[in-house]
C-alpha cells in the first residue's frame, strides 16, 4: 500500500510537471514525458543487420500495433514511439548509444543488442540510468550471471541454451567424440565451454576444440585435420556465426567429411545461414532453435503477418523482439506507469504466452527468460515446400530443463 | 635546335629557375656548368617536360614543345640522360636498349651499339643494375642513341667515373657530333667540358649569367672552378 | 602434413590472384587499390547473380565476370582515378576507400548482408587422386587455374613487349614517359586488368566460400600485407608472397591456433624490421 501511495504520488506530481510543460498527451498522465519510447539497439548494417537489424524495428512496431489493438481507450497512452540506433557491433558505440537513448531520447527501454561485449556495456549503462534494458540478440550468459542487475533482461536464447539442446542430444543420439571448433572472441570461447559441459555431461568426449581466427574465410586446416584425429571424432561442432558459418560449412562439404563419418552439429543457426547455404549444404543438421516460424499454425499466422511487412521470413531473433515488446508494453500497462522500478517489478515472475514464448517465466532471481526451445533438424531440399521453410522441428525441450540453473554470482 | 625563352621554375615556394634563356644550335656541344643547386638538373628536366612548376618556352626544331607531353617530346627527338643514369632493373641490358621506340632518321642499330660498347653485348642478358657504375653510363648513352635522338640531354655524364672511363665518354661525344647529334651536357668537370664542348653556360642562382667560348672557359678554368667550389 | 601443405597453396591461390592485381596497379599507376577487396566480392556476387537471375552457369561467368568487372575498372580510371593521379597518393586511397564503402553499400541495400548460395559446378563437385592423398577437385581446379594465371602473368611480363613497357613504367613510370613511351596508354588497360583478376579471384571464390557483401573487406587487410611482404609493387615478389602466406597460415591454423589471427601480421612486422622494403621490394622504390 505504501509503495503503491508513492508511485501515485510521483505520478501525481508527474502530472503537475507535465502540465506546467504544456499539457501531455491524452491519457499521459502517469508516463513520463507523455510518451513510451521504445529503442531497438542493434546491428542495422553489418554482420548481423539481415537476422536482426531493421526488421527487428518492424517486429516492435507490430507488437506496438497489436498492444494499442489489445487494450483501446484502456491503454495507458497512446503516444508510443519505436526508435532505433546502429551500435555496429562495437561496445564503444553500443556504450555512448546507450547514453544518448536513454537521456536525450527519452527511451523507456533498450531493446536487442547483437554481440556480448556491446550488450554488457549496455546493460552497465542501464545499472546506472535505473532504465529497462531487454537484451534479445545477445548470447552471453554473463547478463544474466555476474553482470546482472535489477533492470537487465535477458529474453529468448543463450549459450547455455545452444549447447545443452545440441550438444547432450547429439551425444546422446551416439555421437560421443567431438571435435569443437569455435571463433576465437568471446562469444566462440564461451559457445565451446558450455559445449565441453554439455557433451561431457552427456558421457561423450571432446576430442580437441581448436580456435578458429574470426572472421575467417578458410576452414580447411580445421577440416583436414579433423579425420586423422585420434579417436576419430565423430561430430564437428562447429561455434561460427553467420559468414563464418556458411564457408565453414561450405568447404565441410568440399572436403566430405559427412562421407568419412564424420557429422556436423551447429552451436548457432539463424534461419538467414540456412537460406544462405542451401538446404542441401545443410541436410540433416540438427540444431536448437528458439523457435521456428513455421512450427504450428500460430507462429505462422504471425510469420504471415511479418512477410507482409518485410517481403521476409522472421528469424527466431525477430519474433523475440516481437514478444519482449508486447511484454514490455504489456507490464507497463499493469503497473500504469512506465517508472522502470515499476515495470520492473512487473516483470519479474510473469508468466505468460504467447506467439515467441511459449510455457514462459520471466525468472525473478536473474531476469532470464524461460521458454520451450526446439530441437530442429535441416530438411534436405526434396523436402523443402516452400521458400525458408527449412526446418523439422523434432523435439520441444521445455523449458525448465532448457536453460540453466541461475547462477549464484548474480546478485541484483 | 633548342631555343628556352624566359624559363622559371620552383619546387613548392622556392623558385630555382630565374628566366633562363639559352640557345643550342644543330651540331653543337653545349654545357652548362653551374655550382650544386644552380639549377642545371631542373633546367634539362623542364626541356623535358617532367617538372611541374614551370613558366616560359621551350622549343625544340622551331616548333613550341612547352605544352607537348613527356613522350611527345622524346618522339620529336629528344633523348633523356639522367643523372641517375635511369638503367632499369628489371629490365636486362638488351631490353634497357631496345625499351624506347626508334624516333629519329637515323638510329644505332644494336650491332653497331654492341660493336661501340663490346661489354654490353657481353652482359646482355643481365639486369641492368648488375652492371658498374661506367657500364651504367655507357648503356645509358648507348640507349638514346639507338633512340636516334637528335638532341641529347645528359645529366653529368662522367660524374663518379674514372678518368679512363671519362676519357671513352669524351670520345663517343665527339663521334656522335661528328655525325651531327646534338648535345646539351651538364658537367661540373670543367676541363672535361672544355674538351668536349664548343660553348658554355654559366648557370648561377637560377638566371644564366655568361656565355663563354672554349678559350674564355680555358683562360678562366681557375677561376670558374673557385666559383662551382669545386 | 603434405595435404595440409598443398591445403595452404590453395588458400594461398586466392592471395596470390589478388597480391597480383594490387601489385600491377600500384606499380603503374601509383595507387594503392582499397576497393580490390570489393572487385572480389564483386567478382562473386556476379556469378551468383548469372546464375540466379539468368541461370548462367560457373564456367560462363568464369570468363564473363572478370572482363564486366575489367571494363568497369577501365571506365573507373578513366572518369576518376586519372583526375586524382596529379595530387598526393592519398586522394585516390581515400576515393577507392569511399568507392569500397558504396559497392559494399549497394550490394548490402539489395541483397542484404546475409551470404548467397552458389552451388559448385558438378563438373568439379568429385575428389580426386593425387596419388599421396585424395583432395577436393574444386581446390585443385582453383590452384591450377591461379598458377596459370600467374605464369601467364609472369610470360606476358617477361617475354612480351607490353610486359617489358608494364615493368619499366612500373619501376620509372618518369623516365619511362621521357624515353618517348606513352605510360598513359597504358595505365587504363593495366587498372582494368587488376580488377579483372580481383573478379576471376571472386568467382572462383563463389562455390567455396560465403558470397555475401562483406567477403572482400575481410580479406583485403591480409592482402594488403601479403603484398607488404612481398614488396610494394613488385609482382614476383607478391605472388610468391601470396602462396607463402597461405602456406604458412594453414601450418599456423595447424599448430599454433591461437596465433592464426595474427600471424600473418607478425610476419609481416618482423619482414619490414629485417628489410624495409619487403622481401623482393627494391630499397629505392621507398624514396
Amino acid at each position: 500500500m505504501k509503495a503503491l501511495g508513492r508511485a501515485a504520488a510521483v505520478a501525481a506530481v508527474g502530472t503537475m510537471l507535465a502540465g506546467c510543460g504544456g499539457g501531455p498527451g491524452g491519457g499521459g498522465g502517469k508516463i513520463s514525458d507523455g510518451r513510451l519510447v521504445l529503442a531497438v539497439l542493434n546491428d542495422q548494417s553489418a554482420i548481423y543487420a539481415d537476422l536482426s537489424g531493421k526488421n527487428s524495428v518492424e517486429a516492435v512496431k507490430m507488437a506496438v500495433a497489436d498492444y494499442k489493438a489489445k487494450y483501446g481507450d484502456k491503454a495507458v497512452t497512446e503516444n508510443i514511439d519505436v526508435i532505433a540506433a546502429d551500435h555496429q557491433n562495437k561496445p564503444d558505440i553500443a556504450n555512448s548509444k546507450a547514453q544518448e537513448l536513454y537521456d536525450r531520447q527519452k527511451a523507456d527501454t533498450i531493446m536487442d543488442v547483437p554481440t556480448s561485449s556491446a550488450a554488457l556495456a549496455v546493460a552497465n549503462i542501464a545499472k546506472t540510468k535505473k532504465k529497462v534494458f531487454i537484451d534479445i540478440g545477445a548470447a552471453t550468459t554473463a547478463l544474466t550471471g555476474a553482470n546482472c542487475n535489477k533492470y537487465t533482461f535477458h529474453y529468448g536464447y543463450n549459450t547455455y541454451m545452444l549447447a545443452h539442446g545440441t550438444g547432450s542430444t547429439v551425444t546422446k543420439d551416439g555421437a560421443k567424440n567431438w571435435y569443437v571448433v569455435y571463433p576465437d572472441y568471446a562469444f566462440g570461447q564461451d559457445m565451446n565451454k558450455s559445449f565441453s559441459t554439455a557433451v561431457q555431461g552427456a558421457g561423450g568426449k571432446i576430442v580437441k576444440s581448436d580456435p578458429a581466427p574470426f572472421p575467417n574465410d578458410n576452414f580447411s586446416t580445421f577440416l583436414l585435420k579433423a579425420p586423422g584425429l585420434s579417436p576419430k571424432p565423430q561430430v564437428l561442432g562447429t561455434m561460427q556465426a553467420g559468414g563464418d558459418l556458411v564457408n565453414l560449412v561450405k568447404q565441410y562439404n568440399e572436403y566430405k567429411l559427412r562421407d568419412k563419418g564424420i557429422g556436423l552439429a551447429v552451436g548457432l543457426m539463424f534461419l538467414t545461414d540456412i537460406h544462405s547455404l542451401g538446404a542441401d549444404a545443410l541436410a540433416g543438421t540438427k540444431f536448437t532453435d528458439p523457435w521456428y516460424w513455421n512450427a504450428d499454425q500460430g507462429n505462422r499466422a504471425w510469420a504471415d503477418k511479418f512477410l507482409a511487412k518485410t517481403g521476409k521470413r522472421p528469424t527466431f531473433a525477430h519474433a523475440a523482439n516481437y514478444s519482449a515488446a508486447l511484454q514490455y508494453l504489456d507490464a507497463v500497462q499493469r503497473a500504469g506507469t512506465d517508472k522502470s522500478d515499476d515495470v520492473v517489478k512487473q516483470l519479474e515472475g510473469h508468466k505468460f504466452e504467447d506467439v515467441f514464448a511459449k510455457n514462459a517465466t520471466i525468472r525473478a532471481q536473474d531476469h532470464l527468460l524461460l521458454h520451450d526451445v526446439a530441437l530442429a533438424q535441416v530438411k534436405p531440399s526434396s523436402e523443402v515446400k516452400e521458400p525458408w521453410d527449412y526446418e523439422k522441428i523434432l523435439k520441444t525441450i521445455p523449458a525448465d530443463q532448457a536453460f540453466q540453473q541461475p547462477d549464484p554470482a548474480c546478485k541484483l | 635546335m633548342l631555343r628556352i625563352e624566359g624559363l622559371s621554375a620552383w619546387y613548392g615556394e622556392a623558385q630555382v629557375l630565374r628566366e633562363a634563356d639559352l640557345e643550342v644550335r644543330k651540331g653543337e656541344i653545349v654545357t652548362l656548368v653551374g655550382r650544386n643547386g644552380a639549377g642545371k638538373t631542373t633546367l634539362l628536366r623542364c626541356v623535358m617536360g617532367l617538372h611541374g612548376r614551370a613558366e616560359g618556352r621551350v622549343s625544340f626544331v622551331d616548333e613550341d614543345v612547352t605544352r607537348l607531353a613527356v613522350h611527345r617530346r622524346a618522339r620529336r627527338g629528344l633523348g633523356y640522360v639522367p643523372d641517375d643514369r635511369g638503367v632499369y632493373a628489371t629490365l636486362s641490358v638488351e631490353e634497357n636498349l631496345t625499351l624506347p621506340p626508334r624516333v629519329g632518321p637515323d638510329p644505332w642499330s644494336l650491332e653497331r651499339v654492341y660493336e661501340t660498347f663490346p661489354r654490353l653485348k657481353d652482359r646482355r642478358g643481365f639486369p641492368g643494375t648488375k652492371l658498374s657504375g661506367g657500364e651504367q653510363q655507357m648503356l645509358a648513352l648507348a640507349r638514346v642513341l639507338r633512340m636516334g635522338a637528335r638532341l641529347l640531354l645528359c645529366d653529368e655524364p662522367t660524374e663518379g667515373l674514372s678518368p679512363l672511363i671519362v676519357a671513352q665518354i669524351g670520345d663517343i661525344l665527339r663521334e656522335v657530333k661528328a655525325q651531327g647529334v646534338t648535345v646539351l651536357l651538364i658537367e661540373q668537370n670543367v676541363h672535361f667540358a672544355a674538351t668536349v664542348a664548343d660553348r658554355h653556360y654559366l648557370l648561377a642562382e637560377g638566371r644564366i649569367v655568361e656565355s663563354l667560348d672554349n678559350d674564355e672557359m680555358k683562360a678562366r678554368e681557375g677561376e670558374l672552378l673557385e666559383h662551382l667550389g669545386i | 602434413m603434405l595435404e595440409q601443405a598443398f591445403n595452404g597453396l590453395v588458400g594461398g591461390a586466392f592471395f596470390a590472384l589478388l597480391a597480383l592485381g594490387l601489385a600491377v596497379i600500384f606499380g603503374m599507376l601509383g595507387v594503392v587499390n582499397f576497393a580490390h577487396g570489393a572487385f572480389y566480392m564483386l567478382g562473386a556476387f556476379g556469378a551468383f547473380v548469372l546464375l540466379d537471375s539468368f541461370g548462367v552457369n560457373f564456367w560462363v561467368a568464369l570468363f564473363a565476370v572478370p572482363i564486366v568487372l575489367g571494363v568497369v575498372g577501365v571506365v573507373l580510371e578513366r572518369l576518376f582515378i586519372r583526375r586524382l593521379a596529379p595530387l598526393d597518393p592519398l586522394y585516390n586511397f581515400l576515393f577507392t576507400f569511399g568507392l569500397t564503402l558504396i559497392l559494399q553499400d549497394l550490394i548490402k541495400s539489395r541483397y542484404g548482408v546475409q551470404s548467397q548460395p552458389y552451388p559448385r559446378p558438378s563438373a568439379l563437385s568429385g575428389s580426386l587422386d593425387l596419388g599421396l592423398f585424395t583432395y577436393p577437385t574444386y581446390q585443385v581446379f582453383v590452384l591450377a587455374v591461379s598458377l596459370a594465371v600467374c605464369a601467364l602473368v609472369w610470360l606476358a611480363l617477361t617475354r612480351t613487349r607490353v610486359g617489358m613497357i608494364v615493368r619499366a613504367a612500373t619501376e620509372k613510370p618518369e623516365l619511362t614517359r621521357a624515353l618517348g613511351i606513352d605510360v598513359g596508354r597504358w595505365v587504363t588497360p593495366v587498372f582494368g586488368f587488376g580488377i579483372a583478376l580481383a573478379g576471376l579471384a571472386g568467382v572462383l571464390a563463389a562455390p567455396m566460400r560465403a558470397v555475401n557483401p562483406l567477403m572482400g573487406a575481410d580479406l583485403i587487410i591480409t592482402v594488403f600485407a601479403v603484398v607488404v611482404i612481398g614488396g610494394l609493387g613488385s609482382i614476383f615478389g607478391s605472388v610468391t608472397a601470396g602462396f607463402a602466406i597461405g602456406l604458412v597460415s594453414a601450418l599456423g591454423n595447424l599448430y599454433v591456433p591461437a596465433l592464426s589471427q595474427t600471424l600473418v601480421f607478425i610476419l609481416m612486422a618482423a619482414v619490414l624490421l629485417w628489410r624495409p622494403a619487403g622481401l623482393f621490394g627494391r630499397e629505392e622504390a621507398l624514396s
